[in-house]
């Protein structure tokens, strides 16, 4: 029970690099960029929680899902796990979004064009 | 500070980091396709957190200080909660787009070559004279380890210098191109295709900082840090360029290794003692000696190249003594501030030393005073090195 939490996030982990696998969205498309984002997105967000910890915002819960194990004081030690699932979850919904935007056609004029194009090969078929 | 504070610090850094990124790299048109993207990811990630984080805080993973969240909520989840998500999603795929904007080669070796140039110019020799001096100040006021500390001590380590350095390389280019000494085979110019990618990429590594340590301060933080970040622009600017600007230079390059103690003291809360007072006057003085001291050698490039400083303007033997008797009152500062700091009034001995011979130096032999510069850089190890001693003397009288 007190892994709970810890194993739904590295199931969670999995899920999304499945799908960067699957689609070639992050890691699979870009290590190393995606190596240097993931690194500064965990950070970044440690150093937040770090803060609100340091000004006695943020508190751990007692909660019987987790380990209780603390990196630091109110610190546990899902949280950069949580934080590695949250960058890597936003990276996949935004590459993935961006792959379906880019592949869209985005102005009638493009679509029309490459119709025209299509026209024009079949004509072309047909006179050869 | 509330949560609603905090969330807005980090908010405001990730999105002046994110956008500059993503005009750093986008491509012709890219732009709007990359926001869209952004803002539909947003709103599928804020679905996700309405839900998840509801749970989480149901399970009791974590809970709030209630004083310190608005009281608004989505589910269980405080809207503030939403920040983290729409932080993460407005800087990490800017910062993305740009790590793997797909060009010609040439475009991805010249992302490598800024990169690898932004580290060289910041000489990382360097760093430790600015992150020094904030790491001091903070650690000796407040007596512990905050994120504030550890924080602000990397950005005066490697962004702030990266800024400094990078400004100065692009608008040196032109000067540096008439300087005899400077310029052709031994010239390490940043090539002007490089200067706007430069100043964007001070821009990114310094703003968030900024923005972040000023929220996390008062008052006298933002004077502070807004007198450091000015320095180092004026400094070097186009138009302002306070370093061709005779005593100004001086002065400037002084501000450039104090400003980040004065920085330290405020987010630390310091209370303005007289003692304190004088240790920075003193400090500020051995920064304005040092700085003169260096033009003095350049005089002859500088007057060739028609560049003015400190040296050019009052001559060489008069910026040399002007120099010597800054330090001696640093020194005597010294003496005026509380115990173990009056032993630092020795650390100035070996300048003055240093530098004597050359008291009656003039504007030919100028060109001399190298050897003795080339000293002062390892004199300046060796007063680390003493001021740690005097630190740690401090420290453990005070517990």
């Amino acid at each position: 029970m007190g892994s709970l939490y810890l194993v739904s996030l590295l199931l969670g982990i999995m899920c999304m690099l499945l799908l960067d696998h699957r689609f070639r969205l992050f890691f699979w498309h870009s290590p190393k960029a995606a190596a240097v984002v993931t690194t500064a997105g965990v950070l970044f967000l440690l150093a937040w929680d770090a803060s609100g910890i340091g000004l006695g915002i943020f508190l751990r819960g007692e909660g019987t899902v987790a380990t209780g194990l603390l990196l630091a004081p109110e610190l546990p030690i899902e949280e950069p796990v949580f934080l590695l699932f949250l960058v890597l979850c936003s990276m996949v919904i935004y590459t993935g979004t961006r792959k379906l935007l880019d592949r869209a056609p985005t102005r009638s004029a493009d679509s029309s064009g490459s119709r025209s194009r299509v026209k024009d090969n079949a004509e072309a078929r047909e006179n050869a | 500070m509330t949560y609603l504070r905090l969330a807005l610090a980090f908010i405001s850094a990730a999105i002046i980091a994110g956008v500059i990124f993503a005009r750093l790299g986008r491509a012709k048109g890219e732009g709007r396709q990359h926001w869209r993207a952004v803002g539909l990811a947003f709103a599928a990630l804020a679905v996700l957190t309405a839900v998840f984080d509801s749970a989480m805080i149901a399970m009791g993973l974590f809970h709030y200080d209630a004083s310190h969240i608005l009281g608004v909520k989505v589910g269980l989840a405080p809207i503030e909660d939403f920040s983290y998500p729409l932080a993460g999603v407005v800087a990490l795929p800017g910062l993305w787009m740009w790590l793997t904007r797909e060009r010609d080669r040439e475009h991805r070796q010249s992302r490598k070559y800024l990169l690898s140039q932004a580290l060289l110019a910041s000489r990382p020799v360097s760093w430790i004279n600015t992150a020094y001096p904030f790491a001091a100040a903070m650690l000796l006021t407040t007596r512990e380890v905050t994120w504030v500390l550890v924080l602000g001590t990397f950005y005066f380590l490697i962004p702030y210098n990266l800024a400094m350095y990078g400004i100065n390389d692009v608008f040196d280019y032109e000067s540096d191109l008439k300087n005899p000494r400077k310029g052709g085979i031994e010239g390490a110019l940043l090539p002007p295709r490089l200067h706007r990618p430069m100043l964007w990429l001070a821009a990114a590594t310094n703003v968030p900082f900024l923005v972040v340590l000023a929220l996390a301060g008062g008052p006298a933080a933002w004077m502070s840090l807004a007198v450091s970040a000015f320095a180092v622009v004026a400094y070097s600017v186009a138009g302002l360029r306070f370093k061709e600007r005779p005593v100004l230079d001086s002065l400037t390059s002084s501000t450039h290794f104090v400003s980040p103690a004065v920085v330290g003291l405020a987010l630390a809360g310091a209370v303005v003692t007289p003692g304190l007072l004088a240790l920075l006057v003193g400090f500020f003085l051995w920064g304005m000696a040092a700085h003169a001291f260096g033009a003095v050698q350049d005089i002859e490039p500088d007057r060739q190249a028609g560049i003015g400083s400190i040296a050019t303007v009052i001559g060489a033997r008069r910026t040399v003594r002007l120099a010597v008797v800054l330090w001696l009152i640093a020194g005597l500062a010294m003496l005026a501030t509380p115990w173990p700091g009056p032993l630092g009034a020795i650390i100035a001995v070996p300048y003055i030393v240093n530098c004597a011979p050359w008291w009656n130096v003039t504007d030919t032999t100028a060109g001399g005073t190298n050897a003795a510069w080339r000293r002062f850089i390892w004199l300046n190890y060796g007063s680390g090195f003493l001021v740690t001693l005097i630190f740690i003397l401090q420290w453990s009288q005070a517990s």
